[in-house]
């Protein structure tokens, strides 16, 4: 059977890589990612399994020694692994592939099936045995640990660096997608009083029902898409829920502050619960849409941006395209997970090869399924969609003619209908990723459910899916930011520490929201789109923190006496070196303008006019420090983690790590019995 | 047809019933655990309490720090 899958898996991925000129079927795709995670899963990380790790069933995991019922409890695996799953997946994996598909479609899959095989799937394997090895220790405590205290220092500025930048990224695409969108405003608007409803109903009406809330709170929300649409088409209605990028920012930051400073039961518990109905549920309702209309793909295999001069961001393939797909292939938040509630929850040391490795896999085919979502669409209404004005012109006829010039056929008149048959005013200039997905989901669900009167249903489902998801990450991460400055400040000063201190809250809250805020509201007035500044640094500072986890992981291997396996997690640690490194140097030093944070800030200077030019010149060059900054915290623990593994393999120092003893298992006995 | 092949054909359609109900049992569990209800239900269990208004509070002031904690990936 195995030959079969691996012909299947040759043949699929032969098809991607050189079908040139014709247009071939998406399924091609999805039979690659299932081949190729297939042969991924029952090979590599057995191999990884039985000679790296020596997963050992006989070893008692924290789950089962420190089994309090709260923290630690002994779970079934395919339990574990939805509660993982949940966790892991967030937009990322919808985002950076859609914005990666100005390259075509072939670099993005590539990257996505071989970065998460070979990549991803181990980092986070990897890291999750550790932690159970070690008590269900995080990322942070096993890098001061195994490579020192710069380790644990490091790791904590990453860890702040990618939470800010995220967020920041997130909310200018959430802010992207609803402008001059009264439909698109009206429903996430809807979804605020709807979550409270939802937190009164748990706690008072009918305590700890959360499940069953949830399905009311998903039904209310199909009202408010329902109800969006008779907003959008009534003038005096419609008028109250238009806002410009700006004043949505506002609103946006002014959220994310109630968020972290309101009681967590009110607000972003019930608000988490229903977006993860609602991801769950529209990411399996999206393969299914794929599977029954198998939609061709329209984007060629590889466009003429390649060479860096794309409209959506600017950069070559290399490094930028394996820096914009993000957490679709390696996601160093990922460790995060991994060495967070889920070791506690692991019932057997061998169950972590299905959660760690089989979880990644699972959002990896979500990149495959938004890759898909992007490139179904004709070229030219792609590049539409997702070009900011300052790059293809004010006017639609202007945008139009420029991509036209590029060889993508749209006109003014196409988008127009396009636009139309989603209720909205225009499509034009709606960067970000967010609404090119949208239509491409609609696109495929229409197809698959409803037809094309359905269609402005389905993007705004699309649309609400999207930024429920994405406003959950930025009050869930708002939230634990604060909490991070809490923790750095009580040492400072005690009362700072305290999480149930208003002052301390309020003034911690501010902080935070202040740091994302300056930076999505510097992406919004940048004329040439900030998200071509912000995803990138996002994708900077998350695979950078990729590689703090696969240092902590490579330096445990090496102390564990596997050094002949540590190709494991060196060779992609030496990618993502590669990657990151090349993507910061470009970013901060490149001559070109368009890419380079620096040489954007001097012509700036040079050209001497235009509005808040100073303010500007500062963004760019903050910008370029912030990259810089980060890199050179990676180097540190880069050289440190190496000082360490030559200390070891030289025997200067002894090869010991800092695992739990051994406990032998009763579940084993009980198997047996 | 002959009483073999109706026994075989029995036994199997029972084998998946049952497969089906294991499925959906492990579904529903994996549900419970994503949105804490089985959190809930330790709770009550480890104080030795009954579902109620009150109880649900001091599990929400329990978890309160430790949820707000739990990231979200992006």
């Amino acid at each position: 059977m195995w030959l079969v899958v691996i012909v299947l898996g040759v043949l699929s991925v032969a098809t991607i890589a050189l079908h040139r000129g014709e247009q071939i079927s998406a399924m091609w795709l999805v039979v690659a990612a299932f081949c190729c995670y297939a042969l991924g899963y029952r090979f590599y990380s057995a191999f990884i399994s039985a000679k790296v790790l020596a997963l050992d069933p006989n070893r008692a995991t924290p789950a089962e020694r420190l089994d309090n019922g709260r923290d630690f409890v002994p779970t079934n695996k395919w339990v574990v692994f939805g509660h993982h799953f949940a966790a892991i997946a967030g937009p990322g994996p919808l985002v950076g592939p859609v914005l990666a598909a100005q390259f075509g479609y072939l670099p993005g899959t590539l990257w996505i099936l071989a970065g998460s095989v070979l990549g991803g799937c181990v980092q986070d394997f990897v890291i999750l045995l550790f932690s159970v090895r070690r008590d269900g220790k995080s990322m942070t405590e096993m890098a001061r640990e195994e490579i020192g205290q710069m380790g644990g220092f490091v790791a904590y500025l990453a860890v702040i660096s990618i939470i800010v930048i995220l967020l920041c990224a997130c909310a200018l695409i959430v802010v992207n997608a609803l402008k001059s969108s009264p439909w698109g405003v009206f429903t996430i608007a809807m979804t605020i009083p709807i979550a409270i409803l939802m937190g009164l109903y748990i706690r008072r009406l009918r305590p700890g029902r959360v499940l069953e809330s949830s399905i009311l709170g998903f039904v209310l929300v199909l009202i408010a898409i329902w109800g969006g649409q008779w907003v959008s088409q009534t003038p005096p209605v419609a008028a109250l829920f238009t806002y410009s990028a700006t004043t949505l920012a506002i609103v946006i930051i002014i959220y994310g502050f109630a968020a972290s400073a309101l009681p967590v039961w009110l607000l972003l518990a019930p608000r988490d619960y229903l977006s993860t109905f609602v991801k769950l549920g529209t990411i399996g309702m999206l393969a299914l849409g794929i599977i029954i209309a198998r939609p061709t793909l329209h984007m060629p295999a590889l466009t003429r941006f390649i060479d860096g001069s794309g409209p959506v961001f600017a950069g070559t393939i290399f490094p930028f395209a394996f820096i914009t797909i993000a957490c679709g292939a390696i996601s160093g938040f990922h460790s995060l997970i991994s060495s967070g509630t889920t070791p506690k929850l692991i019932r057997r040391e061998h169950e972590t090869r299905m959660v760690g490795y089989g979880a990644m896999m699972a959002e990896s085919l979500v990149a495959i399924m938004a890759t898909i979502a992007a490139c179904v669409l004709q070229p030219g209404t792609y590049f539409a969609i997702n070009s900011p004005a300052g790059v293809v012109g004010q006017s639609p006829e202007a945008a139009a003619a420029t991509i036209s010039n590029w060889g993508f056929f749209v006109t003014a008149a196409d988008m127009h209908g396009l636009a139309q048959s989603v209720g909205e005013q225009t499509l034009f200039n709606r960067t970000g990723g967010a609404p090119v997905f949208a239509v491409g989901m609609a696109n495929i669900f229409s197809h698959s459910l409803g037809g094309q009167a359905v269609m402005a249903i389905w993007y705004h489902f699309a649309i609400m899916f999207e930024a429920l998801f994405i406003l959950t990450v930025l009050d869930a991460g708002t939230r634990v930011g604060r909490f991070m400055i809490q923790d750095a400040l009580g040492h400072i000063w005690k009362p700072f520490g305290r999480t149930s201190w208003y002052p301390s809250i309020l003034g911690t809250s501010a902080l935070i929201v202040a740091a994302w805020g300056f930076f999505l509201w510097q992406g919004v007035k940048d004329p040439l789109g900030g998200i071509n500044s912000l995803w990138p640094l996002f994708g900077i500072s998350n695979q950078l923190l990729a590689i703090v986890a696969l240092c902590v992981a490579t330096t445990i291997i090496v102390k564990m006496g596997k050094t002949r396996y540590i190709a494991v997690t060196l060779l992609p640690l030496v990618w993502l070196v590669a990657v990151t490194f090349t993507a910061s140097w470009q970013k901060i030093f490149s001559d070109d303008p368009r890419l380079g944070f620096l040489s954007h800030a001097r012509q700036l200077e040079l050209s001497g006019a235009g509005p808040d030019l100073a303010r500007r010149i500062f963004n760019d060059r903050l910008d370029a420090a912030v990259a810089g900054l980060l890199v050179v915290l990676v180097a540190l623990i880069l050289a440190e983690s190496l000082r360490e593994w030559v200390r070891v393999l030289s025997g200067r120092k002894e090869a010991r790590v800092k695992e739990a003893p051994f406990v032998a298992t009763r579940f084993t006995a009980e198997e047996q019995a | 047809m002959p009483r073999g092949k109706s026994f075989r054909f029995a036994s199997a359609i029972g084998r998946l019933s049952q497969l089906s109900r294991g499925s959906v049992s492990l579904f529903v569990a994996a549900l419970r655990e994503v949105f804490d209800e089985s959190a809930y239900a330790r709770f009550l269990q480890r104080n030795a309490l009954s579902p109620s208004r009150r109880s649900y509070a001091e599990f929400l002031n329990e978890n309160e720090q430790g949820k707000a904690r739990r990231p979200r990936c992006c």
